[in-house]
């Protein structure tokens, strides 16, 4: 039956990327997040779905612990990427957010040229000896992130004259050119049109040939159409994570089922 | 149907389509029945009304067809909605082929109205066309009211259908073979049967469709069946 697929579907690896266990999150008071427990697969587009406030972007936060940045907020648990805890007195989240890379809803290039935008990442981290290699590093990511031929005569411009779509696709380079091996996507596609968002769409399926992809959305379809795995959050707690094609046919929890169809549940 | 959508035009969508399966189920009964009572009463004014009324459910086949895909377009259903869609557009298909069944019977009539009656079959077929009509009604029953169990029962019931087949297909063999008058006739009121046996199979699918609308899984389990007729010779 196998040759037979029309689409791959499936998941081609049951390696496990990052494992999250007993994550807790508070704001101050607020428990946002409780007892999630996931293993997000590499090579792997991971859908996270729920209402607003539900805990997706909190708990996609804690992946590169970004949720530092906030004073009030605390984590608890163990979330481990590759085995290693990444909440580790040792770690640098510098370092971390380098392998763990995040792409925004806003595309939010910096006010420099295309060119240093793709570059800042890279130079920081040393991965480039000199400008030839950097030029390399900047060409591979835009190229990655399908923008190549369209900003290559123009990579001295300032990234934020591109339209919407490319300034996204830019940011995902820019996410792209340290070399990640976790890219995180917090509603890549809300503020673009649906062009653009097919084309980042299309991205995200070929950046699952070499990263682990992280996706918060709050288009059901989006979620159906990109993702292998699709894990939906409820006031703060994960209720169900399964096979994404599992999920949209015949989810197990009622309050999935209510959300993804749009049911007053 | 259990919550509401947060879009109530979507609720009214389903409905609507619903309930057409539910008027095109009812007219097939119906075709059914009164094909089968033309038939055993030789009534030939029924039988052209039952063909006559084949037109009605080929067009609620297709209003079916166009509500859902206009569902499908417009809603992109998902989990027990997209169950929903999917299972309208099976039934609408098996019920016409049904009715197709049913009109075949009802032109067969016309033409047996001229031969003679053989013996007893006629009202054999027509308890046999009862009992799929039957089936058919729980099924839609089932359908409506999400019912598993009833679902399972139908599906189950088809074995009495085939067994009433290979009774019927026994007796047209002997009768032929008696006397080589009966064979126009028996060849007519074989097809019949053999078509009220398709009828059953149909409404077995269809329940096996309700149970999968309902728990998201066709039935796995294998069910009885007995139609031997594949194997039968005239020296059985």
């Amino acid at each position: 039956m196998d040759d037979l697929r029309l689409v791959e579907r499936d998941v081609d690896t049951q390696d496990i990327k990052i494992a999250a266990r007993k994550v807790q999150v508070f704001y101050g008071d607020t428990h946002a997040i409780r007892d999630v427990d996931v293993d997000i697969l590499d090579k792997t587009v991971t859908a996270f779905i729920g209402p607003s406030g539900c805990g997706k972007s909190t708990f996609l936060r804690c992946l590169n612990r970004m949720n530092d940045t906030i004073d009030v907020a605390r984590v608890e648990g163990d979330i481990h990427l590759d085995g290693e805890d990444i909440y580790d007195a040792k770690v640098d989240p510098v370092q971390l957010r380098a392998k763990v890379g995040m792409v925004f809803q806003k595309p939010n290039p910096f006010p420099k040229s295309i060119y240093d935008n793709v570059a800042y990442g890279p130079k920081i981290h040393g991965l480039a000896k000199n400008k030839a290699e950097l030029d390399e590093i900047v060409e591979t990511a835009l190229r990655r992130a399908a923008l190549w031929d369209e900003a290559k005569d123009r990579l001295d411009e300032p990234g934020t004259g591109l339209s919407g779509g490319q300034q996204q696709r830019l940011c995902i380079a820019r996410a792209v050119a340290t070399e990640p091996e976790v890219l995180l996507m917090d509603e890549p596609c809300s503020a673009l049109d649906p062009i653009a968002t097919a084309q980042v769409e299309e991205l995200i399926d070929e950046l699952r040939q070499n990263y682990a992809v992280v996706i918060v959305t709050h288009s059901m379809q989006q979620a159906a159409r990109v993702s292998q795995k699709t894990a939906f959050f409820h006031l703060g707690y994960l209720v169900e994570y399964d096979e994404t094609g599992k999920i949209f046919t015949n989810p197990e929890d009622s309050r999935t089922e209510s959300y993804i169809s749009g049911k007053i549940g | 149907m259990n919550d509401p959508h947060i879009t109530s035009a979507f609720d009214r969508d389903l409905e609507a389509i619903q309930a057409l399966v539910m008027k095109m189920g009812g007219l097939v009964e119906v075709a059914i029945l009164d094909g089968a009572k033309s038939l055993e009463t030789r009534d030939v004014e029924l039988a052209r009304k039952v063909e006559a009324g084949d037109k009605a459910i080929d067009g609620l086949e297709m209003r079916i067809n166009e509500e859902a895909t206009r569902a499908i377009a417009l809603r992109g259903p998902v989990a027990e909605d997209l169950r929903v869609i999917l299972t309208v557009l099976k039934l609408a298909a098996s019920l016409e082929r049904v009715g197709d069944y049913a009109k075949n019977m009802a032109k067969r009539t016309s033409v047996l109205a001229e031969l003679g009656s053989i013996q007893g079959t006629e009202s054999a077929l027509r308890r046999m066309a009862r009992e799929v009509q039957l089936m058919l009604k729980d099924m839609l029953d089932a359908y409506i009211q999400r019912d598993v169990t009833l679902a399972q029962d139908v599906r189950n019931r088809d074995l009495d259908v085939d067994q009433m087949y290979n009774a019927l297909f026994r007796e047209f063999l002997t009768f032929m073979m008696e006397d080589p008058r009966n064979i126009t006739a028996c060849m007519h009121l074989h097809f019949i049967a053999k078509n009220v046996e398709r009828m059953g199979d149909l409404v077995t699918n269809m329940a096996e469709q309700v149970i999968y609308l309902v728990t998201g899984e066709m039935p796995e389990e294998g069910r009885a069946k007995d139609d031997r007729t594949p194997y039968m010779t005239a020296l059985d």
